[in-house]
């Protein structure tokens, strides 16, 4: 589990102007990166972007609606398996993804906790998710766009985005990959037969 | 052929298991010892005293899962039930992953078994630098020898498998020392499932060793009991207050849970055990407590092999390298030892860190991918500090670790030499788990570009899985939490048996120093109680 580093409580402020820019190029996306924190608390002073739901969603533990979004756009861009699927496949099996990453969530220590619902809240304010990743609705955001996104929160000299950028991408493939429906992907031919016939005889 | 189930047929038979989830009102407990962790330390700790006669109660966080719950050999499952924080324990700023158990035999549950004596260059550097007594080499061989008869601790006889086969090859061709693990296992399947529970209770943790034995003498087992705190007055700790959790296993359910007991022994590791005694704001006067926090930090190399090799299946340990661990001894540049890890698809997808077509394709090799890691013996030089344990607001642990330029180099070096044994070995292809490695075709090529690597958190892929320190024993109190026979400087009544108290790394696995140490240590603490 990857989570942001401390240095974004004490970031550089935002200048308003750069977030009437659309496509902003990597080094800006990069400058406005440091500053997570800020970001949220100018969030609401751009208009339009709704608090995020304060409760989770349905069924589900940690992850709100907005963190939902998210994730469901997110895995496919993740796991090319999911992109293959038709919507009604992948909805079942992104589904399941989900709740493993809800369990996950959920069970993680306070301070953990704290740091992953910083990553997602920033994630889920329109305007701001869209300076820092390129990605507008997540709903409508296409594959290229997502994977664009990992790449250069991955790629940036900022600790703070190599750690979002990897978090969400080892516990999507963890969450996915668990799973008995992808061990044909990975070749894992399931539990040891000799053994799991014996001890389930 | 149905494996028995050792605790259903104990708890028909009459064993005092209790699980807190069930308990309605708040609940008194008395005991001669009371126990907090059932770990390694913990487990060793209950079946010597209520051998002794003492009256065991012995408290753990986690749930109590037992072999029925292991037979679907399924990994989701088993990070779920089994693991801190289902296994996304983190340090505080994410950057090393930590594998810890939580359930019913701690770590010991979930470990890959290996089980190595203390390095004897370790146990001098304690005596020599830390202030330790009683457990020099010669000291300590008998606990050795009597927690090796007890588990079954010895060099696994069974050819490795293929994916350890890698290690063995690749030292083998570059005249590098290698050797074979002990391991702690009677009647072992070999099928490699010990990281989620052994199906077949052949790996001889806690769980179906020590508590059974503690049980079956009276001990009482409490579990999803979370201890919040030691109260203490005048220098003697008064109760070990806790709050039972509901069957979730981490919700409080609101009903406390008081043991009162003549001794307390803190056991539930490194990390748990500081913390629960900075909750309960135990005397300090050093501000030891909770530092030099040591684990091990792991880098991983990923290697390409030309055969199928399962690396998922087969016993997950059995070689491994000390080639480059004690060049200088104790101190002088980072030493590591190199071992194998299993990959099993989701622990083996995230150390992998990709996405989209490069994480399909690299996910569809990984019955022929190999990795080799690297344990870093931290703590032997000033360079080379540890981390901390600290609490957040609600109480719980935060692990904070940096790493030094000397760690680094240590890292680097690792890196290194792992892709040159998986060369060595016939692998095709070496990838170190970095986000700016990529697969390198030739050793050669490996060589350059890994001297280039930006060797920062984030960009390597780190772990651990051995927690140690935070508790140092020393026998100078300005040095030590506890003594050398792991009593508390401070407190008359509270002893600390776990790897918490170790004032180094170890420099290999750590649970069979965890055992022989506390076996040495609760067989003391039996005699002085009975007195």
């Amino acid at each position: 589990m990857d989570d942001l580093p401390r240095q974004i409580l004490h970031p550089a402020p935002i200048d308003p102007a750069r977030l009437r820019q659309p496509g902003l190029g990597r080094r800006d996306v990069l400058k406005v990166g440091v500053g997570f924190t800020a970001a949220l608390g100018v969030a609401g002073l751009l208009g339009g972007c709704g608090e995020p739901a304060r409760s989770p969603a349905k069924g589900l533990d940690f992850l709100r609606a907005g963190d939902v979004e998210l994730f469901s756009a997110l895995a496919p861009a993740v796991v090319s398996d999911l992109a293959a699927l038709d919507s009604a496949q992948r909805a079942a099996r992104v589904g399941e993804v989900l709740r493993n990453l809800d369990a996950t969530f959920a069970a993680m220590g306070q301070a953990s906790q704290a740091e992953v619902r910083k990553l997602l809240d920033l994630l889920g304010v329109a305007p701001l998710r869209y300076v820092l990743t390129g990605v507008g609705a997540w709903r409508e955001a296409s594959l290229d766009e997502l994977q664009a996104f990992l790449a250069r929160w991955r790629g940036s000299r900022f600790a703070t985005l190599n750690a979002g950028g990897n978090v969400l991408v080892k516990l999507i493939a963890a969450s996915y990959y668990v799973l008995p429906v992808s061990w044909p992907a990975s070749g894992y031919p399931g539990p040891l037969q000799r053994v799991y016939q014996a001890v389930n005889s | 052929m149905a494996i028995p189930d050792i605790y259903k047929q104990g708890i028909a038979s009459g064993w005092k298991v209790v699980d807190a989830a069930t308990l309605v009102s708040p609940t008194t407990l008395e005991a001669d010892v009371a126990i907090v962790g059932s770990g390694a330390g913990g487990g060793v700790a209950a079946e010597i005293l209520s051998l002794a006669g003492l009256k065991v109660v012995l408290l753990e966080e986690g749930g109590l899962f037992t072999s029925d719950s292991f037979r679907d050999m399924d990994e989701a499952r088993a990070y779920r039930d089994l693991y801190q924080e289902a296994s996304a324990r983190a340090t505080s700023d994410g950057a090393i992953s930590v594998m810890q158990g939580r359930s019913v035999g701690g770590s010991t549950t979930v470990n890959w078994s290996s089980s190595f004596r203390t390095p004897p260059q370790t146990l001098q550097h304690w005596a020599s630098q830390h202030e330790v007594v009683g457990h020099g080499v010669d000291d300590m061989a008998p606990w050795f020898a009597r927690m090796e008869e007890r588990l079954g601790i010895a060099p696994w006889a069974v050819p490795p498998n293929a994916n350890n086969n890698v290690l063995k090859a690749g030292c083998d061709k570059l005249g590098w020392e290698s050797h074979v693990i002990p391991r702690n296992v009677k009647g072992c399947w070999d099928s490699g499932y010990c990281g989620f529970g052994c199906p077949v209770n052949a790996k001889q943790s806690m769980l179906v060793s020590t508590i059974p034995v503690a049980l079956r003498n009276g001990a009482t087992l409490v579990h999803r009991l979370r201890v919040l705190r030691l109260e203490h007055a005048d220098g003697r700790i008064t109760a070990a207050v806790g709050e039972a959790l509901r069957a979730d296993g981490r919700t409080p359910s609101g009903v406390a849970v008081t043991v009162r007991a003549r001794h307390v022994v803190a056991a539930g590791g490194a990390i748990n055990t500081p913390a629960l005694l900075l909750r309960s704001r135990l005397p300090d006067p050093h501000q030891l407590l909770g530092k030099r926090t040591l684990i091990h930090p792991v880098v991983v190399s990923l290697a390409l092999m030309p055969d199928r090799i399962d690396p998922y299946y087969g016993a997950p340990q059995s070689i491994a390298s000390d080639q480059f661990q004690w060049t200088a001894g104790a101190t002088g540049p980072m030493g590591y030892k190199l071992e194998v890890p299993p990959i099993t698809p989701g622990l083996g997808s995230a150390v992998l860190n990709l996405f989209g077509d490069a994480l399909r394709r690299e996910v569809a090799a990984m019955p022929n991918t190999n990795a080799l890691l690297a344990l870093l013996r931290d703590g032997f030089v000033p360079q080379s500090e540890g981390g901390s344990v600290r609490l957040a607001d609600d109480g719980s642990p935060v692990l904070d670790y940096e790493l030094s330029d000397y760690v680094w180099d240590g890292a680097r070096r690792a890196y290194l030499s792992m892709a040159e044994a998986q060369f060595a070995a016939g692998a095709r292809q070496v990838r170190p788990a970095h986000l700016d490695a990529v697969y390198y075709s030739s050793w050669s090529e490996a060589r350059k570009a890994i001297a280039e690597l930006p060797m920062k958190k984030f960009r390597a892929s780190l772990f651990t899985a051995h927690l140690m320190g935070g508790c140092a024993m020393s026998e100078n109190p300005a040095r030590g939490v506890v003594d050398s026979r792991g009593r508390h400087h401070q407190i008359a009544n509270l002893s600390i048996l776990d790897g918490s108290v170790f004032p180094t790394s170890i420099g290999a696995n750590p649970q069979h120093s965890i055992y022989a140490l506390t076996a040495q240590n609760a067989t003391a603490l039996a005699a002085e109680l009975r007195r």
